[in-house]
């Protein structure tokens, strides 16, 4: 019987939701870092303040949900902390709304084009 | 015998239709045989020195008295003779006036067809407005539904809304600006100063395929197809798309039309100076009421047959909002509104030789900004912050207030007016939505209805007499004991005229909803005129049209499936 392939833990998955008015400066900070890609998703979300409430011809409407804009990177474990810290460092303003940052870790990477896997693909 | 209608309803229909029929069919032909005017599709025999008047309106052709009783019949008598001599000595001058009248009505006829084209484009205006102000999943559903009344509404009104309403216009309320348009003589109901209904030109043939004619004719559609657009604003978002045209055959065939008769055609409305002595009859300029009052309370009564959209109401009654999906649309198409009504409101003269043309351009725009600002400050003290759709309610609100008495009222009026249209649009706004519970996406209701009858009552209370001298034939040489005193109101010292006001204003709104609700509360028992449940949720762009008006949103892919496949 063929042994279970074990991969060996050395990638992890960074997906950071931000304020979309700080998209620029994250991924400024993250090029710095040394960080090669980045996905952008567009999304809507809330936290533990929920929304507010706003007038439509006098009627009164709770916006639930905040527009805001969801990062993910794929980081080699060594780049971890530095990416975290440009993430944390250059999205915060200090209000509520500023987001969260998840590492989680990932089973495998392939490139497209070359058919690379693992950390090559990166 | 009498018990036909109810033994035999449909044979008793057969034959009142049967009757009504042979009347229209019959009448050009007696018009063929008796002395009639002829209609002139060509243009060429309209406008002649009879149609040369100077700025005072006086015309140059001096009239024969024939009424041997009146006090002044020897002084006219005398002018007539002096003016007969003289154009027997001079015939090149007579030879002129011919020329001069031709070009008079010309200039009138350029200036009311580039005026109607300009209401025309209005209907852009309201489709843009009315797109922006609903929600995204019905945005092709709006646009479709402004486009189609366009369509639907003018044939309507082309093959009976204009016979039914100008059909006896030369009777009491000949155009003169356009050549008099003197085919159109006869009423279908009624007669003399108790016309109901016209009855000449149907299919636009005959007597109405005449330059004059046409020429009010294209002017008329126009405030005809206003009306039509105005429903949208309170229907849209549930109304299936075929209750949605017969709703516009409804208003381009009958319910326009006939209050547009009753008013403007000569009808018993704009008579009532000459047969009740009720100041100079209803008045009513550019519509405040024709147009946007019938519009307004025609929209009440289908909003009310087809219920508030799902989701409008919670359990406990309390309204929702669905904000603008679009409010770059709402201001847009809000301008283009005001431009138009730069053709409704001076284009309603029907020529640019009669010069008030400036006082109704100006007081038209200080109305429309008076009403704005009054939108803009009522709602920023009642919710704190001043909301984008209710300053461009407010706005429109002005200039439907002001339709009625933009001729015959100073400018200062026309800011009272305005201020007075903003603050009730908006309270109409509040009262619909929390009061009464009516769900009304657009506004139209408050900003043409409520506004509309307003501005018809105004004419009552604001009009200071310094024009419509002879409106509706009452006061042609004098009125309250002054030569040349035109419509007035109450503040400048005609009480009959507010009465006669409100209640043609009071008649219009029970007119418009009454017949409406009668009508289409048979048509929703028959087949309701809602979508169903599913597709209200879902949006009536797809499965109403097959067309989402964002595709993107709804597309996964930007190319279809499949359509690359070879590339």
């Amino acid at each position: 019987m063929p042994e279970k392939r074990r991969l060996p833990n050395d990638m992890k998955r960074i997906d950071a939701v931000i304020r979309p008015s700080k998209l620029d400066e994250v991924k400024e900070s993250l090029t710095a870092a040394g960080v090669t890609g980045l996905t952008v998703f567009e999304v809507k979300g809330f936290g533990r303040q929920k929304g507010h409430t706003e007038m439509y011809r006098g009627t009164e409407y709770t916006v639930d949900f905040q527009p805001k804009v969801l990062i993910s990177v794929l980081v080699d474990d060594d780049l971890l902390e530095a990416a975290v810290k440009a993430i944390t460092e250059s999205a915060r303003t200090g209000r509520i709304g500023d987001g969260k940052v998840f590492v989680s870790s990932v089973e495998d990477i392939i490139r497209i084009r070359t058919n690379e896997r693992g950390r090559d693909a990166i | 015998m009498r018990n036909i209608p109810h033994t035999h309803p449909r044979l008793f229909l057969k034959i009142v239709v049967a009757i009504l029929l042979v009347r229209v069919a019959i009448g050009p032909l007696v018009v063929a045989f008796a002395d009639e005017p002829q209609p002139d599709p060509a243009g060429i025999a309209t406008g002649d020195k009879g149609a040369t008047l100077d700025a005072g309106g006086n015309p140059f052709v001096v009239a024969q008295p024939t009424d041997k009783t009146a006090p002044d019949f020897a002084k006219n008598k005398k002018a007539f003779d002096e003016f007969q001599a003289q154009a027997a000595k001079e015939p090149l001058a007579m030879k002129l006036a011919d020329n001069v009248g031709h070009l008079r009505i010309a200039t009138n006829f350029s200036w009311t067809l580039l005026t109607g084209y300009l209401v025309l484009f209005m209907q852009a205006g309201f489709a843009l407005l009315t797109c922006g102000l609903v929600r995204k999943k019905n945005a092709a559903h709006l646009m479709m539904l402004n486009f189609a009344a366009y369509v639907f509404a003018f044939l309507a009104y082309y093959v009976c809304g204009f016979a039914f309403q100008y059909g006896g216009a030369a009777i009491n309320a000949a155009p003169t600006n356009l050549g008099g348009t003197p085919t159109l003589s006869h009423f279908l109901l009624g007669s003399g100063l108790w016309g109901f209904l016209g009855g000449k030109g149907f299919f636009l043939s005959g007597p109405a395929y005449d330059a004059g004619s046409l020429c009010l004719t294209l002017f008329e559609v126009v405030f005809m197809e206003t009306a039509g657009y105005i429903i949208v604003g309170a229907i849209c978002e549930r109304i299936d798309f075929w209750a949605f045209l017969l709703c516009e055959l409804f208003m381009g065939a009958i319910l326009y039309p006939m209050f547009g008769c009753w008013v403007w055609g000569g009808g018993w409305l704009s008579q009532l100076g000459s047969t009740l002595h009720l100041g100079h009859g209803y008045v009513d300029f550019a519509g405040s009421t024709v147009v946007h009052g019938v519009g307004g309370f025609c929209a009440m009564a289908l909003a009310i047959i087809l219920g508030p959209r799902l989701g409008k109401y919670g359990p406990d009654g309390k309204p929702r909002a669905f904000p603008a999906h679009n409010l770059a649309f709402v201001v847009i198409g809000t301008f283009i509104l005001l431009f138009g009504w730069m053709g409704f409101n001076p284009g309603s003269t029907l020529g640019s030789t009669d010069l008030r043309i400036s006082v109704i351009a100006v007081n038209t725009n200080l109305a429309a900004v008076a009403g704005s600002a009054a939108g803009m400050f009522l709602w920023y003290f009642l919710f704190g912050k001043p909301d984008v759709t209710m300053a461009c309610n407010g706005m429109l609100a002005g200039l439907v207030a002001i339709t009625a008495p933009c001729a015959f009222v100073s400018p200062s009026s026309a800011v009272l007016i305005g201020l007075m249209a903003g603050v009730l649009v908006c309270l109409g706004v509040l009262f619909n939505e929390r009061v009464i519970k009516v769900d009304d996406p657009c506004g139209a209701i408050s900003v043409h209805g409520y506004c509309g009858w307003l501005g018809a009552v105004c004419v009552g209370i604001f009009a200071d007499g310094t024009y419509g001298a002879g409106w509706n034939g009452i006061g042609v040489t004098s009125y309250l004991g002054k030569a040349g005193q035109g419509v007035t109101g109450l503040l400048y010292g005609d009480y009959t005229q507010f009465f006669t006001q409100v209640g043609g204003a009071t008649l219009m709104a029970v007119y418009a909803f009454g017949f409406t609700y009668v009508v289409f509360s048979l048509v929703n028992a028959i087949r309701s005129m809602r979508v169903s449940r599913e597709v209200e949720l879902e949006g009536l762009d797809v499965p109403e049209f097959g067309l989402p008006a964002y595709p993107e949103d709804e597309l996964v892919a930007a190319e279809p499936a499949g359509s690359l496949a070879r590339a």
